[in-house]
């Protein structure tokens, strides 16, 4: 797989992506060692923040907690510290404490509170955030102190591998390219060989488009047309005329939250249905949206590697534990933070102690039993490899849920030039 | 390639939207018309409305009673912020309203977040206006051909009031001249509280009406309330008939903008409300200002 | 229509008139050097605080940039986040394309906003008072979208200019032709502190001059100065590139520091952000929003773990709009001024505040 070349205007310049490689990036922990050997000239040395005698794993939530994405952000730590709290409250046998901060998912505010996680709070794990420009501005500050693992319990976008490629970073959940690519096969397989793509216009949904598009061509199918909607619109007619113009089978989609809520409805509202089958990436059709779109959803399908209704014993005894604890079945956010939860656990526990760089060396290529099925820490980029469920929207007793359909075997992920 | 459909479609929508945030713009600019204050809150409004026919309907089950009982909620709350914040800020520099209010605002998100937290929510459009009209080519829903309507015909009948009657008359007076007003014995401070709680009443209907085809979620009041300034600056502040106007060309230029430039239509119609400013500078129709 | 906004000189708009007393000026100087001493103790106790007193720093810089304008010189400007983004992204291409000199790309994001700041003064200073208000606002979001969107690209041809909405991150610190080590944060906070000052310094002894003392006369009673010979336009439309060009600094303070230029910067809700410092602060004191910046983002740092904090934050702030229109700076002089009665003063205010919600005149 090559990285795909055609992100458009979301890519930097050349000048600008070089400096998180190769030769610079060392001159960056050079930096980052003299600024972190200042700020802890009071503390009692070490190399790390928390590591002054104690015995305890200090976790840092970079989560939203207030506005529209809260769900998101509560969700992760529900996940999260339900592990913990089945483990006797530890994380490989140390105690745990616990900082919480909110980014208001404001990049501004992420990088500032990623940089008191690490330098005032000492944290040895990070866990967030949820919004991938957060994640992205995060990188240089998390490179720089190198003070600690960065769980990235949500945020998708691929170039935190390609362009920060860092050691210190996991991700818990999944990247742009698992979540839409591999469905293209799929749909020309078993919905059209023709497509047209409609997606919120912003990095992500691009991201998401182009990797569709890329893989469904592969295949051997067409793409007809594209609609691009910008993020956070309300009214979607006219791009649902777009659609209906294009005359094709099949439409996959990229868009989240309330943009979710606002497209599906409207699209089912346009009677667009009797017309084209709807796909799209999982966030389409999710746990948090599902309830508002209601029957509007029924019969789409997409793509996501967390389904709560899989019938499988690891995740049916999860699911109880969540419900009988938060009265709520978990959402995919609560399962990426449940795992963050178990791979921090693991490591600690593998290297009896907190310095980043061993639990990097412990976590990289290490297998994860979680709930969505088993996935492992790519060797190379710390990207998940795991299996992805292709679902479809059904009638339930209380409303409508995603069904799994058929659970595509591990895809293979791209790397991006990024081998660490 | 743009046809007759397509175009049809997005005059559709342009009318639906225009009315609809007219309804939000009438309620702003009668409030500044008579009091002066520029009301922030007013979107945060909007988003009550659409939270308490969520609420109503999961209560009640029935939209017609949300569409009725939401708005009288949202008037109540109306109400309280006039007499217990705004009221004191009376004969002070408006600039005072336009801080308070924006605290007000930020305030209400916060408590809809903690309240019901931040995912969407949708009130279920009533059975009886669902599935599509067929307009020769074009299938249109009739839940939106129904807020078309409502909205037009409540707008309607408040230009007619406001144009004819003896409150319409009433209302221009104490927007002219309060002191006036209040020399012929008229209570001013209730006639104060009745247009804030009137205006509250009709963002209200406006909340609920596109919480049955839009998500209600918490970013909904700050997104609305940005459209709704426009408008009124368009149409000159305290003009009710530039607060329609000005609506309907919004409405419009969204409309037909995501046919042309959906990433751009923002700046077309920022670009416009710069332009209406700098060739009159106290909007379409709004009064002159001594200069 | 009533002239509203020819009345926009009520003494109860500032804490006084005059900008800074003699005893003001010694309070001042005796700040900056409790902060040039509270920086390296911080860095040793505390590291992280640096960090904050540089957000303050920066923050308490873009209040006092307007509210020169604001306050002072009575235009809303409702858009001053565009200045202070577009000063951002000028550092952030700066230090990318051309060179991390502080010397240079310091004076070239003031510069740019100035630019911005005239080509938006001059478009907007024929509206008044509310109108004026949104026309910045307007341009600002215009701002906002074009950075999104990436227009310059678009236009250009070119693959990236402002980054689209993921911004221009990764942006380098600056350095001083080798001299000064800026990844050492206290040797960024004695910058910051050093540019702060000096442009507060800047600016009171603008407002005290023969041009402040035009602006303000604008402020008061527009008509009259430019009946007897001002040019009234020209007077704001330069006093609001002045503000936009120390505004444009605050941005190229900051980006650098945070690595990050970012749509965010634009938005109108920084602009928003930015009056409520103002109020919370004192408007039309220079000296008081820089207090209100300091406690707004000594609130946000506090309340950030809470769930609740902007129904805290909006809550205080309907508070000080109702209970003290003068801000801090307001409850500072007249504490001052009066110590014995500010507990009675407080009384009164309650008082009035019952009395009118009753429809009492």
């Amino acid at each position: 797989m090559s990285p795909n070349s055609e992100t458009g205007a979301n890519k930097q310049g050349q000048g600008r992506r070089t400096r998180f490689s190769g030769s610079s990036r060392r001159r960056f922990l050079v930096g980052g060692a003299t600024a972190g050997a200042t700020a802890l000239g009071g503390c009692l040395g070490g190399l790390t923040g928390s590591d002054d005698g104690d015995d305890t794993v200090t976790v840092g939530y970079v989560l939203p907690f207030s506005g529209t994405y809260s769900l998101l952000g509560e969700s992760i730590v529900n996940g999260f510290e339900m592990y913990v709290e089945q483990n006797d409250g530890q994380i490989g046998g140390r105690e745990v404490e616990y900082v919480q901060r909110d980014t208001e998912a404001n990049t501004d505010r992420g990088v500032s509170i990623t940089r008191e996680m690490l330098i005032d709070a000492g944290a040895d794990v990070l866990v967030g955030p949820v919004s991938s420009a957060v994640a992205i501005a995060m990188m240089q500050t998390v490179q720089n102190e190198g003070s600690a693992i960065w769980l990235n319990a949500n945020a998708g976008d691929y170039r935190v591998v390609q362009e920060g490629c860092l050691k210190y970073h996991f991700r818990t959940s999944f990247n742009d390219w698992q979540t839409s690519a591999p469905l293209a096969p799929w749909v020309y397989d078993n919905v059209a060989d023709n497509a047209v793509l409609a997606y919120a216009d912003y990095a992500f949904g691009q991201n998401s488009k182009n990797f569709f598009r890329e893989a469904f061509e592969e295949a051997g199918g067409e793409v007809v047309g594209e609609v691009g909607v910008p993020l956070g619109s309300d009214d979607y007619s006219p791009y649902l005329g777009e659609i209906e113009d294009s005359g094709a089978d099949a439409v996959f989609s990229f868009f989240a939250g309330a943009d979710a809520v606002n497209y599906i409805t409207q699209f089912s509202e346009f009677g667009l249905d009797e017309q084209m089958t709807q796909t799209g990436s999982g966030f389409l059709l999710s746990e948090d949206t599902l309830p508002a779109q209601g029957e509007a959803a029924l019969g789409k399908y997409s793509l996501l590697h967390y389904t709560p209704s899989k019938q499988t014993d690891r995740n049916q005894t999860f699911v109880e534990n969540y419900q009988g604890e938060h009265d709520t079945r978990p959402n995919v956010y609560a399962c990426q933070g449940y795992d963050s939860a178990q791979a921090i656990d693991a490591a600690v526990a593998d290297v009896d102690g907190t310095d980043p760089d061993d639990l990097a060396d412990s976590l990289s290529g290490m297998e994860i039993d979680s709930p969505r099925g088993s996935f492992q820490f790519h060797p190379e980029t710390n990207d998940p490899i795991q299996d992805m469920d292709v679902r479809q929207v059904v009638e339930t007793d209380d409303g409508v849920d995603n069904e799994v359909v058929t659970t595509l075997d591990r895809p293979e992920i791209p790397t991006w030039g990024c081998s660490l | 390639m743009v046809d007759v459909t397509t175009v049809l479609r997005a005059t559709l929508l342009g009318l639906q939207l225009g009315m609809t945030l007219a309804l939000v713009a009438a309620g702003l600019t009668l409030i500044f018309g008579m009091l002066d204050v520029i009301n922030f809150a007013h979107g945060a409004l909007y988003m009550l409305g659409a939270y308490f026919g969520v609420v109503v309907v999961s209560e009640l089950g029935s939209f017609w009673a949300a569409l009725v009982i939401a708005p009288l909620l949202v008037a109540a709350v109306g109400a309280a912020i006039e007499i217990l914040s705004l009221r004191p800020l009376y004969g002070r520099n408006p600039l005072y309203h336009i801080l308070l209010t924006f605290g007000l605002a930020i305030m209400i998100e916060g408590i809809v977040v903690e309240v019901w937290g931040g995912q969407s929510y949708r009130i279920p459009a009533p059975d009886a206006l669902s599935g599509t009209l067929s307009l020769g080519s074009l299938s249109y829903p009739v839940y939106w051909m129904f807020v078309l309507a409502v909205s037009t015909a409540l707008i309607g009948a408040i230009w007619l009031v406001i144009s004819q009657s003896d409150v319409g008359i009433l209302i221009r007076a104490s927007a002219h001249d309060t002191e006036m007003v209040d020399a012929l014995g008229v209570d001013v401070s209730k006639v104060f509280t009745g247009v804030v709680v009137f205006g509250a009443a009709l963002a209200g209907v406006a909340g609920v009406l596109l919480g049955a085809s839009r998500s209600v979620n918490p970013g909904m009041g700050f997104g609305v309330i940005i459209q709704a300034f426009v408008i009124v600056v368009i149409g000159g502040l305290g003009s009710f008939k530039g607060a329609v106007y000005g609506a309907l060309l919004i409405g419009l230029m969204t409309a037909y903008g995501a046919l042309i430039a959906p990433s751009l239509t923002d700046l077309f119609i920022f670009a416009l409300m710069a332009v209406v400013l700098i060739v009159k500078p106290s909007g379409l129709f709004g009064a002159t200002e001594a200069a | 229509m009533r002239e509203l906004f020819a009345r926009f000189g009520r003494s109860e708009r500032s804490a006084g008139n005059q900008i800074l007393t003699t005893g003001g000026r010694y309070a001042l100087v005796a700040i900056v050097g409790l902060l040039a001493l509270l920086g390296p103790v911080a860095a040793i106790l505390e590291p992280f605080w640096l960090f904050v007193l540089v957000q303050i720093l920066v923050f308490a810089l873009l209040a006092l940039s307007l509210d020169f304008v604001f306050g002072y010189a009575g235009l809303l400007s409702f858009g001053h986040a565009a200045m202070f983004g577009a000063g951002g992204y000028a550092a952030a291409i700066l230090v990318a394309e051309v060179t991390p000199n502080a010397l240079v790309v310091l004076p070239l994001a003031m510069l740019t906003g100035v630019v911005v700041a005239a080509v938006i003064g001059w478009f907007s200073v024929r509206a008044r008072g509310i109108y004026f208000a949104m026309l910045t606002l307007a341009f600002a979001q215009m701002f906002y979208v074009i950075a999104f969107a990436d227009v310059p690209a678009m236009v250009a041809g070119a693959e990236s200019v402002t980054g689209g909405d993921n911004g221009i991150y990764g942006v380098a610190l600056y350095e001083l032709f080798g001299i000064v080590d800026f990844s050492d944060r206290i040797n960024y906070y004695f910058m910051a502190l050093a540019l702060v000052t000096l442009s507060l310094v800047a600016l009171v002894r603008l407002a005290n001059s023969p041009f402040g003392r035009a602006l303000q006369g604008i402020r008061e009673n527009e008509e009259r100065m430019a009946f007897v010979g001002y040019d009234v336009q020209r007077y704001k439309v330069v006093g609001f590139a002045i503000s936009g060009g120390f505004a444009g600094l605050a941005g190229g303070l900051y980006v650098p520091f945070q690595s990050l230029a970012h749509p965010q910067l634009l938005h109108w809700t920084v602009s928003g952000e930015l009056v409520v410092m103002l109020l919370l602060g004192g408007m039309g004191t220079l000296w008081g929003p820089m207090l209100g910046a300091t406690a707004v983002i000594l609130m946000e740092e506090m309340l950030a773990g809470v769930a609740a904090w902007e129904i805290i934050l909006g809550g205080v702030f309907v508070v000080v709009v109702i209970f003290a229109p003068r801000g801090l700076a307001g409850v500072v002089v007249s504490l001052k001024n009066d110590p014995r009665n500010a507990l009675k003063n407080a009384k009164d205010a309650l008082l009035t505040y019952v009395r009118k919600v009753r429809g009492e005149r």
